[in-house]
């Protein structure tokens, strides 16, 4: 049976040994993963499809002009997703494409508009080989909002 | 970067001589107009070319090389598909020379990569193409 003083002693060798295993990692934290700078790119692209889906499925008449346009959006996807080390499709969009049931033409030309300047913005950002994919992820934005009108 | 902005060049010149030999074949008064306006801006962009060529004293602008179309063009249809074609052939010149530029410099040959594009994209939509669009654009093959 052990004493109190022996039993405070254990308790402070169990802290100490806690406290010397915090101090380890305190002096070397894990540092977040920081968000890679395509990760805007690749959650539009996700976000964009996932916007021509819904038109899609409220009108299906328009389904042979959008679905190539969301098929771009899915290559993109993929290919920046493998870029990154993501898995296509796990992260959660975190730009928000227009949604709310009030998916249109219009708010997806709207959307592609806003989501060329942010790829325009990464190309200009971008090291020099990563420049032609923001690039022509930039350029083919540009031509869904004009295949849009 | 001169080698880049050399393709670029070449590729300007080749829609200019494009562009008129289009413009033969097109009677529609707003597809004559496209035309015509696309040809005035690959003609400011040849000019503009042809400056930086200069100023980098890399060499002397090369001179035009006698440019042979891609197919015979005999009509309208021929006329749209050339359009696309020297469009895309612009695209991809100036798409080369987003890794080598920086800046400024970068955005405006994206800039002018997403003009040709665009304009690839009206030209499909003028001539019944499908699809409008490519996933990307500039991207050779």
């Amino acid at each position: 049976m052990l004493t109190n003083s022996r039993r405070t002693f254990i308790g402070a060798l169990v802290g100490s040994a806690t406290l010397a295993g915090c101090g380890v990692f305190d002096s070397e934290p894990e540092p977040p993963p920081a968000p890679d700078a395509f990760q805007p790119l690749l959650d539009e692209a996700l976000a964009l499809a996932a916007s021509y889906d819904r038109v899609i499925v409220a009108q299906p008449a328009l389904a042979a002009r959008l679905t190539p346009l969301a098929e771009d959006h899915r290559a993109h996807a993929a290919d920046l997703a493998r870029l990154i080390g993501a898995a296509a499709g796990s992260a959660a969009p975190s730009v928000s494409a227009p949604s709310g049931g009030a998916d249109t033409t219009a708010t997806l030309r709207k959307a592609e508009q806003a989501a060329q300047k942010t790829a325009v913005a990464a190309c200009k950002a971008a090291p020099a080989d990563r420049a032609m994919l923001a690039g022509s992820i930039a350029a083919c934005r540009a031509t869904h909002a004009e295949a849009l009108r | 970067m001169t080698e880049q902005l050399a393709a670029a060049l070449a590729a300007e010149e080749a829609a200019l001589y494009a562009y008129g030999v289009i413009g033969v074949h097109l009677t529609a008064a707003d597809e004559v107009s496209r035309a015509r306006a696309a040809d005035l801006e690959h003609r400011a962009r040849r000019d503009d070319l042809v400056d930086r060529i200069d100023r980098l004293r890399a060499s002397a602008a090369p001179a035009p090389a006698a440019y042979q179309l891609p197919f015979e063009v005999t009509d309208r249809d021929t006329a749209l598909k050339l359009a696309v074609h020297v469009e895309d052939g612009v695209a991809q010149a100036w798409r080369a020379l987003l890794p080598v530029t920086e800046g400024d410099e970068r955005v405006d040959a994206l800039s002018h990569l997403t003009d040709s594009a665009v304009r690839a994209t009206r030209w499909r939509r003028i001539a019944d193409v499908t699809p409008l669009t490519m996933a990307y654009p500039g991207r050779p093959g």
